[in-house]
């Protein structure tokens, strides 16, 4: 703990500021002016030049009734969704490596986790675009190399979805309706390198004991999941779900350079996060687009209070 | 914890190898993109298409076709496994040109010039980007130590409303931020300059290291303090002297996880730069992906030059960057 001091020694020591100063002062200038301005400005009619005009809760009002915006929201969620279940092979993996006999395997398998994050997210994000080429894309020529192609064929032809068809390429982001599933298949097997160590963490602090009482009492190898590892990760569990709604509900750099600004063929990829940077500097709406985000910040800031009210994070 | 402990944890009747299977699967699969940059990177196109999963066999097939006008052509491409493994050329089918072909040794066929075309393509954008990642993890990382200080060592009166003021920060989302960031920039016209990305770099970051590093600085036992400051040492030399050596590690892990953020950053940058010179990886790669007619090898080989200052940092301090990463998701 810090040592108190009394007001004399305090301003004594008054060049101890100096050092808070210009953290302080670029902090405000580039976090709370920016968020302030924003919140100013969503009651604005503004293009982003000096001209504007007040026009009090009219962008507000018109949000309410911005059909894009509520079909964005509903993206977000069905993509929320997506991320929960994507979240499973992560869990799976740390318990594997957890549950392995030999410290230099983990080690090894560790190491190996981390590669993929030596990459650029960029770069990953755009060998995953080349993978849903159409033609040249490995997604489809392992779906003809397969032959799931042809069971998907015959599920369209029974279903009548329209989608798939014999001899034409699937086209994974130029189809509306297969933006969502392109969305979904995105970074299969969906191993988060972050998430894998910290549950991993988590898992270490189980002491031999709880696992030598299970086997005496003959408990099988999922019970023992259930029973002694999942409560134990619970917390990082919790944490790394709620950072994900938070960072899936905020977060557009996906859909902007997958799909581009507008959200893809008819609008399927549509988020908020992007709604908002498609007014801004597509159309120029700028008041607009920050009454937007101030409804996405009201979202989020209702998750994080929930976050910080039900989720303890142990120090 | 110890060895012995970990050695003993889960069943002892079970075997361990369908776990590794398993792993490996999963791995496999996580690491097959990568992979495919890599060969794909010595292809050109036209051997990418002919075979796009295995890399290059060192050989190549120089086939001769008659033309209509009586005379021969040859045409040369990269030979494939299963003429490799038989030893003779399987002819094209259905092309009744086709005359004779000959398979040879042919280091030619992994086409290094992609990587030349590759580095001279991406390359100003890697020197943007470190300049950018290097100056802005720096400065940042310099107000982080003399912020946290401030707030570690003594209670000094506001310091819990400033405390305060800095953590509010966690809360607010950045996404509502960035209409009104662009103004601002623009009104300081610092739109279409590095400095911007540096700046607000710095602004970004200082929240997660503040938190980090005056933990770390108040665990610190205050007796190396008290001797210091016996000694004559003002703040500043004991902020030199005892605490960046001690905090050694953690800032390590801060620096990495701050240039890990510059380097893969894109949106602000979109925003941002204008000017084709200014353009940081980010930007780079996007207008690459933008390009009409694609030379994957080129690409790839481009990709994988953007990969390599990374991969230098993980090979020296593969230690730093794996509890680095285990930190950073308790970032929030």
């Amino acid at each position: 703990m810090p040592i108190p001091l009394s007001r004399q020694k305090a301003l004594r020591e008054w060049r101890l500021y100096f050092f808070i100063i210009p953290a302080l002062v670029l902090v405000a200038t580039f976090s709370y002016f920016p968020a302030a301005s924003a919140i100013y400005h969503s009651f604005f009619d503004w293009q982003g030049g000096d001209n504007k005009q007040f026009v009090a809760w009219a962008n507000f009002q018109r949000a309410l009734g911005d059909t894009v915006l509520w079909d964005s929201f509903k993206t977000v969620s069905v993509l929320i969704v997506f991320n929960l279940f994507k979240m499973m092979p992560s869990i799976l993996m740390a318990v594997l490596i957890h549950r392995l006999k030999s410290d230099r395997a983990q080690y090894l398998y560790r190491v190996l986790l981390v590669v993929p994050m030596i990459v650029p997210s960029l770069v990953t994000l755009f060998i995953w675009k080349f993978f849903f080429d159409p033609n040249l894309g490995v997604l489809n020529n392992v779906l003809d190399f397969t032959g799931l192609k042809s069971l998907l064929v015959s599920l369209d032809q029974f279903f009548g979805w329209g989608v798939f068809f014999a001899n034409v390429p699937i086209g994974w982001l130029s189809q509306p309706e297969l933006i969502l599933p392109s969305l979904f298949i995105w970074g299969f097997p969906w191993i988060g390198t972050v998430g894998v160590l910290i549950y991993l963490a988590g898992l270490q602090s189980i002491g031999q004991e709880v696992y030598e009482a299970a086997e005496l009492d003959g408990v099988g190898p999922f019970k023992k999941f259930l029973y002694i590892e999942l409560p134990l990760i619970l917390t990082q569990v919790r944490l790394s779900l709620i950072l994900l709604i938070i960072g899936t509900l905020q977060g557009y750099g996906l859909q902007l350079l997958l799909l581009g600004d507008s959200g893809g063929p008819g609008g399927r990829g549509m988020v908020p996060g992007l709604w908002m940077y498609n007014r801004a500097f597509i159309a120029g709406e700028f008041g607009y687009a920050c009454a937007v985000g101030m409804i996405l910040f009201v979202f989020i800031l209702c998750l994080t209070y929930v976050n910080n009210k039900y989720v303890r994070v142990e120090k | 914890m110890s060895g012995a402990l970990k050695d003993s944890v889960g069943s002892h009747k079970q075997k361990d190898w369908p776990k590794h299977l398993i792993i490996l699967a999963f791995i496999f699969i996580e690491l097959f993109p990568f992979y495919m940059m890599m060969q794909v990177s010595f292809k050109d196109n036209a051997s990418f298409i002919q075979n796009p999963w295995a890399p290059s066999a060192p050989f190549s097939v120089t086939e001769t076709y008659s033309t209509s006008a009586g005379g021969t052509l040859e045409k040369t491409r990269s030979a494939k496994w299963t003429e490799v493994f038989s030893g003779g050329v399987t002819p094209p089918a259905g092309d009744p040109t086709f005359q004779s072909g000959s398979l040879r040794f042919d280091l030619g066929v992994y086409k290094l010039t992609n990587w030349g075309f590759g580095l001279k393509l991406i390359g100003p954008y890697i020197a943007n980007t470190v300049f950018v990642a290097v100056t802005g993890t720096v400065a940042s990382l310099c107000l982080s130590i003399l912020g946290a200080y401030f707030f570690a060592r003594y209670k000094m009166p506001f310091s819990g409303v400033l405390w305060g003021a800095f953590m509010l920060l966690m809360l607010l989302p950045g996404v509502a931020n960035i209409v009104p960031l662009f103004t601002l920039l623009k009104e300081l016209s610092l739109l279409n300059t590095l400095w911007a990305l540096i700046i607000v770099g710095i602004a970004g970051g200082q929240v997660f290291n503040l938190f980090v590093l005056r933990n770390f600085i108040e665990d610190l036992p205050k007796d190396l303090f008290e001797a210091a400051e016996m000694d004559g040492a003002s703040h500043f030399k004991q902020i030199i002297n005892v605490v960046i050596p001690m905090s050694g590690p953690i800032i390590g892990t801060l620096a990495i996880l701050s240039f890990l953020g510059k380097w893969n950053d894109f949106l602000l940058p979109l925003i941002v730069l204008r000017d084709k010179e200014l353009f940081t990886l980010g930007v780079g790669l996007i207008y690459l992906d933008g390009e009409y007619i694609k030379q994957w090898g080129q690409i790839m080989a481009a990709y994988f030059i953007a990969s390599i200052p990374l991969i230098i940092i993980f090979l020296f301090c593969m230690r730093l960057f794996v509890r680095g990463l285990s930190a950073g998701a308790v970032k929030g």
